[in-house]
């Protein structure tokens, strides 16, 4: 057995000219309903008139001759109005005296004269009470009155064979004309949402097909006839362009920061080997001038070796430095002064002016750890940064409060969106979309029992960071 | 030419008017045979036609339902003259005088039927027995007076040899209640049958015929003996008499299958007053 798709794992496309499609036929069949339904009425009515009219007439008619008995009149009466009648609709028409016993009928041969009439009126109803019940004959029994007195009755056969027929076609054509105009709303349905729903198709294949590095959507693609849509693939295109941007910050700050090590561990090399290395030379010049005193030159000798066991030191020592893993390293000013050195170009190339203060001591600096508070104001930066916009304002003001370190990034942006709050505030599921950054700095700063606190104050968005002051951090 | 002389006898006629309305005041009654096509607008009309015109005067069709009460306005002077059966004139013979009997195939004579349904198996009256008979009038020589003198001659009557009678008071009409199965068989006038026969072949042909009387006398044009010198009387019977002359008499007769109009004597209907000798001594 072949396992269906369920319904809402079907795509949107398909989903909506399916749904479409189902109200179409609920819709046709209770419209088909309520047009058979007036037809049956329209239909019952007109049978019950014509049956009515009929039996009237021939009550009339008939009267006096049935008083009288008179076969041949009675007959005469029923023949005649028969052939009068040209359509088929009354197949047979008995008359019975008061006794119930044939008088005559249109068809003698069928109810013989002088027979009961009780065999034909199984079944029969008055006039009044003809409903259509899906027989092709249906029978209709009516007292023959004359002058205030019942002499006799009147049973009517109707052939309704035409009138199922006409509800037989109904039904069909009203079946084919639903089944049609479906199918066609179904198809202009399905081809509509398509349409409709083609920029979003769009969307999400540029979003599918980046594999994580979002790529924005052409112009020509962007259906500017919708202006929800047009919005939606705009922000979208912000999105991808931020992302972008980003991404190049990071890359960018990432070589730099290389840069910086390296030129931190040039500086420390470079004082290092400079220190030890006067001496070394002394020794040499020493060595060099007195090389026919061996004392002298022995001496010499040992302080080049412990000159030299010095710089061998200070090599292994600068490369174990740098070789060690920076997380569980107290933060250090320098650590800020690396960050303004990474941040201040970016926010040289917007035009953006910085407020970079850090007015903590060392001690307070040092009682927290550098990886995880570099890593949290990196990712605060690099957001004002992107939110302040070109000409934007953004501070970084790191200070010693009582309970602790307290950092405040502010920028100058339009404030942070519902959903990038929700990602730096709330620990709930990741709303979908969006950079994973403020996430991290959520999920750091309650790592190191932080509080992070959001304000928008005059027009500046001020997101502030207090940790607690930890001991033992030192490694 | 003829046609000349009908504008010029109808000229004549047109300034007669006036004279021939002062002579004769009251238009000429003339009673109609309820055995004959008596639903044929048109063949009555053609009728009426052709006797104004052989008149020289309004005529004025009277329709009666029964022989009995065409027989009545005859006696009582209520009609002039009447078109009606042998039966009854030999009934009323000393009180009424023939004009014309019309002439049929030839002679003036014509037969009885006895039909049964096209489907039906009986070959003669005998088999009969024991269904539904459908008469004319009790008063017609052919839908009633042959059947029942035939039984007569079985030691039968009609209301013990068949389980109903009924009578239809037109041989149309019982040639429609056999043909519609109200009845199992029926006496009918052997001319009606072969007019219908030609007019309405599909009535007909839902019967067949069984048994044919003898050639009897055809049904005559009657009026009160006494009356036989008035001037319309006369003026009647010169009319029936030249039907065949004159181009409405010849279109009434064709419509009417007949040939003419001619003299008869009352031995024309002993073939009738023998078969009421038989019913009467029944």
């Amino acid at each position: 057995m072949i396992r269906l798709p369920r319904f809402r794992h079907l795509p949107v496309t398909v989903r909506v000219p399916l749904v479409t499609a189902a109200l179409m036929i609920v819709l046709g069949l209770l419209a088909s309903q309520t047009v058979l339904s007036a037809l049956g009425r329209v239909q019952d009515s007109r049978l019950s008139e014509t049956a009515r009219l009929h039996l009237e007439g021939l009550s009339v008619a008939l009267g006096p001759s049935v008083l009288r008995q008179d076969v041949w009149e009675v007959y005469d009466i029923l023949d005649r109005a028969r052939a009068a009648s040209d359509g088929q609709r009354l197949l047979l028409t008995i008359v019975a005296d008061e006794r119930g016993q044939v008088l005559a009928a249109t068809d003698p041969r069928r109810a013989p004269v002088g027979e009961s009439v009780t065999g034909f009126e199984a079944g029969a109803v008055a006039p009044d009470a003809v409903r259509m019940t899906g027989g092709t004959v249906l029978r209709v029994l009516a007292p023959l009155k004359y002058q205030g007195r019942e002499v006799g009755r009147i049973v009517t056969e109707l052939d309704v064979t035409d009138l199922l027929a006409e509800r037989r076609a109904v039904t069909l054509w009203l079946l084919l004309g639903n089944a049609l105009a479906t199918a066609v709303l179904a198809l202009g349905g399905w081809l509509a949402v398509a349409r409709i729903l083609r920029p979003v198709g769009t969307l999400v294949r540029a979003m599918d097909d980046s594999k994580g590095a979002p790529r924005s959507i052409g112009e020509a693609d962007i259906p500017r006839g919708d202006p929800g849509l047009a919005r939606l693939i705009d922000t979208y295109n912000r999105m991808t362009t931020a992302v972008k941007e980003r991404g190049q910050a990071e890359r960018r700050l990432s070589e730099r920061e290389r840069f910086v090590s390296l030129g931190r561990l040039s500086s420390s090399l470079a004082h290092e080997v400079n220190n030890p290395l006067g001496g070394l030379l002394n020794a040499a010049d020493t060595i060099r001038t007195y090389a026919d005193r061996p004392e002298v030159v022995r001496e010499s000798a040992e302080l080049m070796q412990r000159g030299l066991g010095h710089l061998r030191e200070v090599t292994r020592a600068i490369l174990d430095q740098n070789r060690l893993d920076r997380a569980g390293q107290p933060l250090r000013p320098e650590d800020f002064e690396d960050l303004r050195l990474l941040f201040a170009p970016e926010a040289q190339s917007r035009k953006q002016v910085l407020d970079w203060r850090i007015e903590a001591g060392a001690e307070a600096l040092a009682s927290q750890p550098a990886t995880p508070v570099r890593q949290v104001a990196l990712n605060l930066l690099l957001n004002a940064g992107a939110v302040a916009g070109h000409g934007g304002r953004v501070g970084f003001i790191v200070t010693n409060g009582a309970a602790g370190l307290s950092i405040a990034v502010s920028d100058s942006g339009a404030g942070l969106s519902p959903a990038d709050l929700g990602r730096l505030m709330a620990s709930g599921p990741l709303p979908p979309g969006g950079g994973v950054g403020l996430r991290l700095v959520h999920d750091i700063v309650a790592g190191l029992d932080g509080k992070l606190s959001h304000d928008r104050v005059a027009g500046q968005t001020v997101i502030r960071v207090d940790l607690p002051v930890r001991g033992g951090a030192h490694a | 030419m003829q046609g000349t002389r009908r504008a010029l006898l109808i000229g004549a006629a047109t300034i007669a008017a006036p004279w021939v309305h002062a002579q004769i005041p009251a238009s000429f009654r003339f009673a109609l045979t309820p055995v004959f096509l008596d639903n044929d607008a048109s063949v009555i009309a053609a009728l009426r036609n052709a006797l104004a015109t052989g008149m020289g005067q309004d005529i004025e069709l009277v329709q009666r339902r029964t022989y009995q009460e065409i027989s009545g306005a005859v006696l009582d002077g209520s009609v002039d003259a009447a078109w009606t059966c042998g039966y009854p004139y030999l009934q009323h013979r000393a009180d009424l005088s023939l004009l014309g009997v019309p002439v049929w195939r030839g002679r003036p004579l014509y037969q009885s039927y006895l039909i049964v349904a096209a489907d039906d198996p009986a070959t003669d009256l005998a088999d009969l027995r024991g269904g539904a008979h459908a008469f004319s009038d009790p008063d017609s020589n052919s839908g009633f007076l042959v059947t029942a003198s035939d039984l007569a001659r079985m030691g039968e009557t009609p209301e013990r040899f068949f389980s109903r009678v009924i009578f239809t008071f037109g041989h149309r009409n019982v040639v429609r209640a056999v043909a519609g199965g109200l009845t199992r068989s029926g006496s009918v006038d052997g001319y009606i049958w072969e007019a219908l026969n030609a007019v309405e072949p599909d009535l007909t042909a839902r019967t067949r015929v069984i048994a044919q009387s003898e050639w009897l006398g055809f049904p005559p044009f009657v009026a009160r003996r006494d009356r036989m010198g008035e001037p319309g009387v006369s003026a009647c019977k010169t009319a029936l008499l030249g039907l065949d002359r004159t181009d409405e008499g010849r279109a009434a007769l064709q419509l009417l299958y007949l040939d003419s109009v001619k003299v008869a004597e009352v031995s024309l209907f002993d073939g009738i007053a023998a078969r009421m000798a038989v019913l009467g001594g029944g």
